[in-house]
């Protein structure tokens, strides 16, 4: 588990985002070359189930974070409700109680901005269906530090508000239906500078 | 790494150095993530363009000393946050402290109080109230205040009362507390059980010696290295058998006392210390 991580997926969604991201887990093969980590709203300050839900689906170890946890490859990695995740280095995340962001806490855009700040272009940001803004702001730092920044088509989000205040940040090279986004994720060059030009 | 990054990162080690040298509290050990964040919104709160901007007010505006110590450590508490460790406490933990005639309890980083109001309440109910001192300690002097007030920040809300019920609640949860000017205040009879101080966990030593000691949700915003210092203050604090609860999401399994303690329920992370 000491391999030296390439990139980090990072998945965020709202509002109609739950299928997507099952069918985006579900298709990464048990060696998946990354850690994904992801973040769903949820309207509860605690709910198992989101955790739980995706564990059933993924070939690969499915894990609710826990403060501190180190970052490792052949895992996803699910924020828990009610907190926020942040990635702390390139070694471990952290999580924080501080006030929500765009009402949402895990907010997306806590855990894009973190993630950008520590990975800068080896961050590969998904954002999801939802029905409000979050995730913009921080995609857009993703792209800025040079990551790439993948977008759910509108017409394939059961709510496209999130995806759209993305696009209108003008995030908007990669908008992707969810089938396109699991080719995207399984083709992957494992060598994060070979890529860097297609951005 | 780009370099508004970068440079935003040296600004907030600078900064960690001058609080350290003009007010003399050490934030070294805090995560950086979270702190960043903290300091970011903080200096966009208060209008100013770069975080360095923070360090000539330190070092010449006595008053500010505290205050930015204050506004950079505020943290917030919930009335029964996570039931299921009321419940669990309730039915594992309580029985056996009802053995014993006083029973200390120490709230570490109680922040606002709704935390450690909880505990009170919960207590009561078990008819455990009338034998325990409960210490509230904070270093945000700020929250300490409004802790020790017994004011709510926001009045009981419809949430509070199902957490409360699902707690293990057997009563009206708004029954602990009177109103007044609009405001809701814990009755009088509990706060005088809870003994509020301040108290620094990265700076300061042992605080009592103590049947449970509570620390949830604080050292999150720690690094690995002061988590298990503050982990080794906390255990150092617990009696011989008595109980130490962190965070629901916190992990001391890799920390240096974990062998020395018992799980007594994984899922809300109630430890009892083993007896040497």
């Amino acid at each position: 588990m000491n391999q030296p991580i390439g990139r980090v997926v990072l998945i965020g969604g709202s509002a109609g985002s739950i299928k997507t991201v099952h069918q985006i887990i579900t298709s990464l093969p048990a060696d998946y070359c990354f850690p994904v980590i992801i973040a769903i709203h949820c309207a509860f300050d605690s709910d198992p189930n989101i955790t739980r839900n995706l564990r059933d689906k993924s070939p690969l170890n499915v894990i609710e974070v826990t403060d501190k946890l180190k970052i490792t490859l052949g895992s996803i990695f699910v924020a828990p409700c009610g907190y926020h995740l942040l990635i702390e280095n390139v070694t471990n995340f952290s999580l924080s109680l501080d006030e929500k962001v765009n009402f949402c806490r895990p907010s997306i855009d806590v855990l894009f901005s973190s993630a950008a700040e520590v990975f800068g272009a080896r961050c590969v940001g998904i954002l999801l269906s939802g029905a409000n803004k979050d995730g913009a702001d921080g995609l857009l730092d993703i792209v800025q530090a040079g990551g790439f920044g993948v977008v759910q088509s509108p017409e394939s989000s059961l709510v496209s508000a999130m995806p759209q205040a993305a696009i209108d940040l003008g995030i908007d090279k990669r908008i992707l239906d969810p089938e396109e986004i699991v080719l995207f994720l399984n083709s992957l060059s494992k060598k994060v500078d070979s890529d860097q030009a297609n951005n | 790494m780009n370099s508004k990054v970068d440079i935003e990162t040296r600004e907030v080690n600078l900064l960690v150095e001058a609080i350290k040298v003009f007010s003399g509290y050490d934030l070294s050990g805090y995560a950086k993530s979270s702190l960043k964040r903290r300091v970011k919104a903080y200096i966009d709160s208060v209008g100013l363009k770069s975080i360095s901007e923070l360090i000539p007010l330190l070092a010449h505006n006595e008053n500010y000393r505290q205050k930015l110590i204050n506004d950079l450590t505020v943290n917030v508490s919930d009335l029964f946050r996570h039931p299921h460790s009321y419940l669990k406490m309730n039915e594992l933990v309580f029985p056996y402290l009802s053995s014993f005639p006083r029973i200390n309890i120490w709230v570490a980083g109680c922040a606002s109080g709704e935390e450690v109001y909880s505990i009170a309440i919960i207590l009561k109910e078990f008819g455990l109230l009338n034998r325990a001192k409960i210490y509230a300690t904070d270093i945000n002097t700020e929250t300490l205040e409004q802790a020790k007030s017994g004011v709510l920040r926001k009045n009981l809300q419809r949430e509070d009362a199902m957490r409360y019920q699902m707690s293990g609640g057997a009563d009206s949860l708004s029954r602990y507390f009177s109103t007044g000017y609009g405001k809701q205040k814990l009755s009088q009879s509990l706060l005088d059980h809870i003994h509020f101080t301040s108290h620094n966990l990265v700076q300061d030593s042992v605080f009592c010696s103590c049947e449970l000691v509570l620390c949830r949700n604080v050292m999150i915003y720690f690094d690995f290295d002061l988590q298990n210092r503050v982990l080794d203050l906390l255990f150092d604090s617990v009696v011989n058998n008595g109980y130490l609860v962190i965070g629901a999401k916190e992990s001391l399994d890799t920390s240096r006392i974990f062998r020395s303690l018992k799980v007594i329920d994984d899922e809300s992370r109630i430890y009892q210390r083993k007896a040497t």
